[in-house]
């Protein structure tokens, strides 16, 4: 560098420059995939453990995609493919918001298993097949739990504490949407499960059941939030929320457990779907293939804290760790009610809340 | 349907001669008029359009036209077999909200205002700098900040139970009444959900906007016709009911018209304040949008109600002032 002056500076800037324009191309050819999840906690987990280990593991790296959740982004998706725009190559759905977009048309395409050899790792149940073959392969489960504050109430044993005014009066946290799991709780406590909500006569038993209990709800949350703020802040010492974030919420010290009550807790997943017209169909099989793998449903329970769609004698998951994520026994969400039956539930369960 | 050909789209300017100056007053207003209609009128007939559209189970929603949905608004989906009047009591809780809250924020902010004008030139603008810039903080932020003044822990029930008050209440036999009304649960006060915690985050969240409406009426009374009634013998009281408030009638009620227009939007200080047999049209129609259901058709014809009930107020309210002004 001894003999540097501005003759050799403006040279090696061109040569940089030039070595910057040869590059590009090579930056295009780099395969990469854009990857749609729930933003916030969830989503900066995915960035931070899961990702980094498929471009390891693939090279194709990957662009995050916030979602807010699974129904609005469906809206988004539609509003945005309509107008020619496409936000994402995967997105991930609930299995009810999948079923919507597979009937809606043209939001989502259909999957070539020959090369996700790892979906075969999963229950079928978890690889939907919709209109012109498989739609959606499983990416993660969630329980909807029953959760308390242990320092004011003793572990409810089934759902049908709850019911109980003397223990809950005017202090329970539960969700606001006619689907966020309360009618199938109900309908596996006091009715027969599922088989009860397929009718309009076994639905209105349903919600007749859960106007009882309007005098102990305090909250009717819609966004996670409300009831996080809500059990935090002793507004509500009871009620459902997420199983995995009430234990990392137990974890820093908020008093809030979750617990299997004898009936069960609700067990949601969700699926990545591929967006069609995406020209990545390759790009996301091959994370589709990676994300069944049991090392990496492992990793996820161990990092995001969702309950892994594989069985559990195929990870290397300790007791403690899959107790942490998962349990038993699990209600499945009557999807087949909420989605062809939705206008009636949905007005029904209205006038129950608003006591119209 | 949509009859895009009736929209009155603002002719081209015809090329003048290249002498001529720039025609700008043929151009603005047709500018204008093209603003109008593509960022009001056009959103407006979608919405419109939209609401004519039918829901499919299951799935999203088709166009059509049928008015399922505005049958649906009065009498509910279940109609001829049961009737529903789960919309309109929305609907009420929509205007009761919106009234109560419009009213108490303009009620406050009057004397306020009145003293605020009474204050120095730079104190004043002080004060005015001060709301103005508060308007800067959203719906969220307020009602956020609302609900954790209002928390058991963190909030007025803490104050209740650290004070004493709440064990106060319970000797004297009190608690069981709020705990009737709703405001307590077995361990202490609670005021959430309540009626109490909406209206006041609703009025909190235009009261800036009712003072500075307010402002420039009342900053231009004249103080020099209060001074003459009072020499006059009038009392304080009869000074403000026969001089000062007829002189500003026509700005309080337009401040309070506006005011509950805004007020019957309100999303967020709803959701999270009412309890949900008071969850107002506003609530519902996002609901229908988003979410699970994906009932755009039934969300339009929710806001459209809600619209020509507000226009129905507006002009009521526009006729009644009329009149008044006739009978001075």
């Amino acid at each position: 560098m001894a003999h540097m002056n501005r003759r050799t500076v403006l040279k090696s800037g061109v040569a940089g420059l030039a070595a910057s324009t040869l590059a590009t191309p090579l930056i295009a050819k780099s395969r990469s995939v854009r990857i749609g999840s729930y933003g916030g906690y969830f989503e900066n987990s995915f960035k931070e453990f899961v990702y980094p280990e498929f471009t390891k593991a693939t090279g194709i790296t990957v662009e995050s995609v916030t979602q807010p959740n699974s129904s609005d982004w469906l809206v988004t998706m539609q509003q945005a493919l309509v107008a020619g725009g496409m936000p994402t190559d995967i997105s991930l759905y609930a299995r009810d918001t999948m079923i919507k977009a597979s009937r809606i048309g043209d939001i989502i395409a259909p999957l070539d298993l020959t090369k996700i050899k790892g979906a075969s790792n999963l229950d079928s149940y978890f690889v939907f097949e919709g209109k012109g073959g498989p739609q959606g392969v499983g990416a993660m489960s969630w329980f909807s739990a029953m959760v308390y504050n242990p320092n004011e109430v003793k572990t409810p044993a089934s759902w049908a504490d709850f019911w109980d005014t003397n223990l809950f009066e005017a202090s329970l946290g539960l969700g606001r949407v006619y689907n966020a799991g309360l009618l199938d709780f109900t309908a596996a406590t006091f009715f027969d499960g599922e088989e009860t909500l397929m009718s309009d006569e076994g639905v209105m038993a349903v919600i007749e059941k859960i106007a009882e209990l309007k005098p102990n709800v305090a909250l009717w949350w819609t966004a996670e939030s409300q009831m996080e703020q809500s059990m935090k802040n002793g507004d509500v010492v009871a009620g459902q929320y997420y199983l995995d974030v009430a234990n990392l919420m137990a974890l820093d010290g908020h008093s809030i457990k979750p617990t299997f009550p004898k009936e069960g807790n609700l067990q949601d997943y969700g699926s990545w779907c591929l967006t069609a017209g995406s020209d990545k169909a390759d790009e996301a099989a091959e994370f589709m293939n990676f994300s069944s793998d049991p090392a990496v449903q492992a990793l996820m329970s161990r990092k995001i804290g969702t309950a892994p769609l594989v069985d559990k004698s195929k990870t290397d998951l300790t007791d403690d760790e899959f107790n942490f994520v998962s349990g038993a026994p699990a209600i499945k969400p009557a999807y087949e009610a909420y989605l062809d039956n939705e206008t009636f539930i949905k007005e029904s369960w209205d006038k129950m809340l608003a006591g119209a | 349907m949509t009859v895009a050909d009736d929209i009155p789209l603002a002719k081209p300017a015809r090329a003048g001669k290249a002498t001529q100056p720039f025609p700008i007053r043929r151009v603005v207003p047709g500018v204008l008029t093209t603003l109008i209609v593509v960022f009001c009128v056009a959103p407006f007939l979608l919405v419109l359009a939209i609401s004519f559209g039918r829901k499919v189970d299951g799935a999203a929603w088709v166009w059509d036209l049928t008015f399922e949905n505005y049958q649906r608004f009065f009498v509910g989906v279940l109609w001829p077999d049961e009737i529903t009047l789960l919309y309109l009591q929305q609907l009420y809780y929509s205007f009761y909200f919106a009234v109560i809250a419009s009213l108490l924020a303009v009620l406050t902010a009057l004397p306020f205002t009145l003293l605020l004008t009474r204050l120095k030139r730079s104190t004043q603008a002080m004060w005015l700098v001060f709301i103005l810039s508060s308007l800067a903080m959203s719906e969220v932020f307020i009602v956020m900040g609302w609900d954790i003044l209002l928390s058991n822990n963190s909030g007025l029930p803490k104050l209740f139970r650290e004070t004493g008050l709440t064990a106060w209440l319970k000797d004297v036999g009190w608690f069981q009444t709020l705990r009737d009304w709703g405001l307590a649960n077995p361990r202490n006060v609670k005021f959430k959900t309540s009626d109490f915690a909406t209206v006041l985050t609703m009025s909190y969240l235009v009261w800036p906007y009712a003072v500075i409406l307010l402002y420039p009426a009342l900053s231009r009374l004249d103080p020099s016709l209060a001074e003459a009634a009072r020499t006059m013998g009038a009392g304080r009281w009869t000074v403000t009911r026969t001089v000062t408030l007829p002189s500003i009638r026509l700005p309080l009620l337009g401040t309070t018209l506006l005011l509950f227009v805004f007020l019957l939007g309100t999303y967020v200080a709803v959701t999270v304040f009412a309890a949900p047999e008071k969850h107002t049209t506003a609530v519902a129609i996002y609901s229908n949008v988003r979410g699970a259901n994906l009932n755009a058709p039934f969300g339009a014809t929710q806001a459209i109600m809600l619209l020509i009930a507000a226009s129905t107020c507006l002009s009521l309210g526009h006729l009644l002032n009329r009149k008044a002004e006739g009978a001075r």
